[in-house]
């Protein structure tokens, strides 16, 4: 059994797991570059370890600091988060070599569902439907046009290798997509060291779906039913939730089954998650296979609020080599919920902030979960990924866990930076929100109106508060929420009634 | 004593009068503001009634109403300050530190409004800097891997 873990990775995401090894009785080991020396990760892992400059390359992306860190902290297991080294084979195998436990699927898998060319080949032969596609053999403009032509346009660039949305682009015409290739190219080496090109055709407003499915080393995989990812701004993330509205048993069962096939096709081992595109509804939704992510989800937690398991400990538990810690029928779907990532970003201008955060106070009550890689007084720097934390409501139905999330995105108070609550808050009074009519570029196409000029009463007001707060005597970075504070803390888990597991 | 201050970003440029819980923007009547035990503030009387949150970090006074950000550079008189940094930034700095990635036009080249200038990236996204207006490209003002600040021209354009 793992009794000591590194949790490579920082922000909410290491706070998470560190999170549950606390309830496993385990060890947790926070790496931390100079940028993040007082970051919340560091202080809450028992011990934590620096691992260079700011720069991710020279840091959380650098596998033989990581590595080295795990060897000095005595780690049995590599728990790699999301991001960063959790989708990089030579990380998995270089902790392999140094001993440790990746805790995630095999590194021949990740080689196998790591190049998308390679995973539609794979999942294709086991009968699950793909979008039409491919990635020249040569990658200059020419050939990517040609290669764009022949699957017809509208396309989306994407990075041969690589998710997140890095180097990806959607292309309408011809026109379009020679500064589209040099952008998108890039991103992905960047992001990926890798600049290779997959051209797809678009699929004309789909919503996302995923699966999330669960595997262990002893042939035992079971699906945690599905996510609805279609609220997406530039291929992030915005909102998402689970189930699926509208999602009917029928469509359900094919979609899983689907995402079950490609699990077993690929021998996949721990969390994975199967990303489909959907067109059309009821029975008849037709559904193709966008791609697999090997490792935990940003947008876990829905999962976790709706089926009562937590991911992560199951997670180490499989990574330890023992069987699932639960079966198919031991499954079901209790309520629903929602997710909203909150984005330190100018909302109106799609740009990503950095500042320092001033105030804090995070929304609570019944079916609320917050999952921050913040803190009051903690400086948000432009070298990681604007994602400030995740905040989570479940109902017992849909029109619950919205009217929760409403009441939560109100209460959410942070300052000192831009953020996009005020455009979350616009988004979920949308109408088509409220009845899911919405697909994969609905945030985008109706941008205007989801960022509204602010009328010139709310600008009058906030100039009297600002003229009031610069007079008055300069108070501190006040987290209300802090347990030093007298607030209760409040473990998400106390909220989603017993864990059967 | 009142405190004159001068008040600039995205929620307006306001010349104001601050006395205790009284504030007065120029040419209107008095405000009251009110200030909760949690630090929330409230304008009763006005028309709608607005709660918000407000502090003060250096010079920056920053301000949510209904989760609405709003970033005021703060000047105490009633003196113009410097530019603001929460205004509409010029097109051809950037608007956030930043690493320039690809320097996408020399000086000479003839420019239509809309064409990507610059590539930058900040937190790992690529934000384009394109050009405002048909123009000819007069100046490159940094180089590839430079990281650049707010404010900071990155290229000059003719006319």
């Amino acid at each position: 059994m793992i009794r000591r873990v590194l949790i490579a990775n920082r922000g909410e995401i290491a706070r998470r797991v560190i999170r549950t090894c606390r309830e496993m009785g385990l060890t947790s080991i926070a790496v931390y570059s100079d940028a993040d020396a007082g970051a919340p990760h560091v202080r809450e892992a028992d011990e934590a370890v620096a691992i260079g400059p700011a720069p991710s390359t020279e840091s959380y992306l650098n596998v033989a600091r990581v590595v080295d860190a795990a060897r000095g902290g005595r780690a049995d297991a590599v728990h790699p988060g999301y991001g960063f080294l959790s989708e990089n084979p030579a990380f998995a195998d270089a902790c392999e070599a140094a001993g440790l436990v990746f805790v995630g699927p095999p590194a021949a898998v990740m080689r196998r569902m790591g190049s998308k060319t390679g995973a539609r080949a794979l999942v294709s032969a086991a009968g699950v439907p793909v979008v039409p596609g491919v990635t020249p053999a040569s990658q200059t403009e020419r050939d990517i046009t040609a290669a764009a032509a022949s699957v017809g346009f509208p396309v989306l660039l994407k990075a041969a290798r690589g998710g997140g949305g890095k180097g990806m682009r959607t292309v309408r015409s011809a026109a379009d997509l020679a500064e589209a290739i040099g952008a998108a190219r890039r991103e992905a080496e960047r992001s990926f060291g890798d600049g290779s090109l997959y051209v797809e055709r678009l699929v004309d407003r789909p919503r996302h779906i995923e699966v999330q499915i669960f595997a262990d080393a002893h042939g035992g995989l079971v699906h945690l039913f599905e996510r609805d990812c279609t609220l997406q701004r530039r291929h992030q993330k915005v909102i998402e939730e689970a189930p699926a509205p509208g999602l009917t048993p029928a469509a359900r069962d094919r979609l899983t089954g689907a995402a079950l096939a490609a699990a077993r096709a690929v021998g996949y081992v721990n969390a994975g998650t199967v990303e489909f595109l959907v067109e059309g509804d009821g029975d008849d939704a037709r559904f193709y296979f966008l791609e697999m992510n090997m490792r935990l989800q940003v947008e876990h937690p829905i999962t976790e609020a709706i089926t009562s398991v937590d991911l992560v400990r199951a997670q180490l538990l499989v990574a330890s080599g023992e069987r699932l810690p639960f079966s198919q029928g031991d499954l079901a779907i209790r309520g629903h919920a929602i997710e909203c990532r909150v984005y330190a970003e100018d909302s109106r201008r799609l740009l990503p902030q950095s500042g320092r955060i001033v105030r804090y106070r995070e929304p609570g009550g019944p079916g609320i979960r917050v999952d921050a890689g913040v803190v009051a007084g903690q400086t948000v720097t432009v070298h990681y990924d604007p994602l400030l934390a995740k905040l989570i409501t479940h109902g017992a139905s849909r029109a619950e866990a919205l009217q929760r999330m409403r009441q939560a995105v109100r209460e959410y108070e942070i300052l000192g930076l831009r953020h996009n609550l005020a455009f979350l808050r616009t988004v979920l009074d949308r109408d088509e929100v409220r009845t899911a009519r919405v697909w994969t570029t609905f945030l985008e196409e109706k941008l205007e109106a989801l960022v509204p000029a602010p009328s010139t009463e709310t600008r009058r007001a906030a100039a009297a508060f600002a003229a009031f707060a610069a007079t008055r005597e300069p108070a501190p970075a006040v987290d209300v929420t802090d347990d030093a504070a007298g607030a209760r803390h409040v473990d998400p888990w106390d909220q989603l009634g017993p864990v059967a597991w | 004593m009142p405190t004159r201050l001068r008040l600039e970003g995205d929620g307006g440029d306001w010349i104001v009068e601050v006395s205790g819980h009284t504030v007065t923007l120029a040419g209107e009547p008095p405000l009251t503001v009110r200030e909760d035990a949690g630090g929330g503030l409230h304008l009763d009387a006005a028309t709608p009634a607005a709660n918000g949150i407000a502090a003060l970090d250096g010079d920056t006074a920053w301000v949510s109403i209904d989760g609405e950000v709003f970033a005021f550079r703060v000047a105490r008189g009633a003196r113009r300050g410097g530019k603001s940094p929460t205004r509409d930034h010029d097109a051809l700095s950037p608007p956030m530190s930043a690493t320039v990635v690809r320097v996408l036009v020399k000086p000479g080249d003839h420019v239509r409004q809309g064409d990507p200038l610059v590539a930058l990236e900040a937190m790992k996204m690529e934000l384009p800097i394109r050009a405002p207006r048909d123009a000819v490209v007069a100046a490159i003002r940094c180089e590839e891997g430079q990281l650049v600040q707010p404010g900071q021209p990155l290229v000059e354009l003719e006319p």
